[in-house]
């Protein structure tokens, strides 16, 4: 990703570049719940609500992505060496 | 300092019928010989203004340009291989002039003769296997208790669970790929498994490798490769290659 001098490109990579970062930490948030309810760290009802809230925000993730006419491959990174930000879906 | 260079393209042990006739290089120069030591080294005279270290620098990110000179390079090296043991230089090794070359040829002469005996009546082939994740991929999630949220945690888990495996088991796969591929060769080697945007294909690649293999068990060596298919997996097979893996002397111009 490449942030132009060009406003409007800037305005669009920008978006983008915040809805990668919000998509990261919806997965890293999505991981822990994993973990912890892997490890019976949680009970029936967290777990319900925890899965339910971030079904939202995948739900709202995807929303946003298509108003900004984003597909979710647009939303990660090339590191290089280290590869892409998010795992590849 | 003279404003040409000598272009270095490959080392061969000295043999009676050793004239590149006709042969054309980078840039459209000819090509010739320089023995020393009992070697012979392949080479051309570039002009520096295009092969100088700062002209390079800058003609290394023209891709039209950087394309052109290794198939020039690759061209000659391949043209050399076919018909006797060859050690290729890198892309664009570049000397002051056939005095270094030769100085290159009497200090590393050694080194030179091992390569050249290694690789004699062999030829280098290249495998890449890419695996089909897709076809191992269930996803299917075994009916849980529980409301909607619990269900979309689950999904996600054997998701995350079965790509997991899924790799794991391509890593198993790459493993005995290369092993079995390596025991009808003489050498191998693994380079790093390039991307989808080097290699071009959606499927992730799991083997980079080169290997060394006797020119008699060539058929041998394909017939191999192509049991190899399935299971998901789609191996491809190139070459014969001048043998570029084995023969890595870190031979660098002084141009």
């Amino acid at each position: 990703m490449r942030i132009q001098s060009d406003p409007e490109a800037m305005e669009r990579d920008l978006s983008r570049l915040v809805l990668t970062l919000v998509e990261l930490v919806r997965q890293l948030v999505e991981r822990q719940a994993l973990r912890r309810m892997e490890q019976s760290d949680l009970t029936d009802d967290q777990i319900e609500t925890l899965g339910l809230t971030l079904m939202k925000l995948e739900e709202a993730m995807t929303e946003v992505c298509e108003r900004f006419g984003l597909s979710p491959s647009d939303l990660n990174l090339d590191l290089g060496p280290l590869g892409t930000l998010l795992p590849e879906s | 300092m003279s404003d040409t260079g000598t272009y270095l393209y490959a080392v061969t042990g000295e043999t009676s019928s050793a004239s590149p006739e006709g042969l054309v290089g980078v840039a459209g120069t000819a090509v010739r010989t320089i023995p020393c030591a009992g070697l012979v080294a392949y080479v051309s005279t570039v002009p520096l203004d295009e092969f100088g270290a700062e002209p390079l620098r800058r003609s290394m990110e023209n891709l039209e340009w950087l394309g052109e000179t290794a198939g020039a390079h690759h061209n000659v090296v391949e043209e050399v291989a076919e018909e006797r043991p060859t050690a290729p230089v890198r892309l664009v090794t570049v000397y002051r002039g056939d005095e270094s070359v030769r100085k290159l040829l009497r200090e590393r002469h050694d080194d030179f003769l091992d390569v050249l005996a290694q690789i004699a009546g062999r030829r280098e082939w290249g495998v890449k296997a890419y695996i089909d994740l897709a076809a191992a991929d269930s996803g299917a999630a075994a009916p849980s208790a529980g409301g909607p949220g619990t269900a979309y945690l689950k999904k996600r888990q054997a998701g995350l669970r079965s790509r997991e495996e899924a790799w794991r088991s391509a890593a198993a796969r790459a493993e005995q790929l290369h092993d079995t591929l390596s025991s009808v060769a003489v050498a191998s080697h693994r380079h790093r498994a390039q991307d989808p945007e080097l290699s071009g294909r959606k499927e992730p690649m799991i083997l980079n490798g080169a290997y060394l293999v006797e020119r008699d068990r060539r058929e041998e060596f394909t017939r191999v490769v192509e049991e190899l298919r399935g299971e998901g997996v789609d191996v491809e097979l190139t070459g014969p290659w001048a043998p570029y893996s084995f023969t890595d002397l870190e031979v660098r111009g002084d141009g």
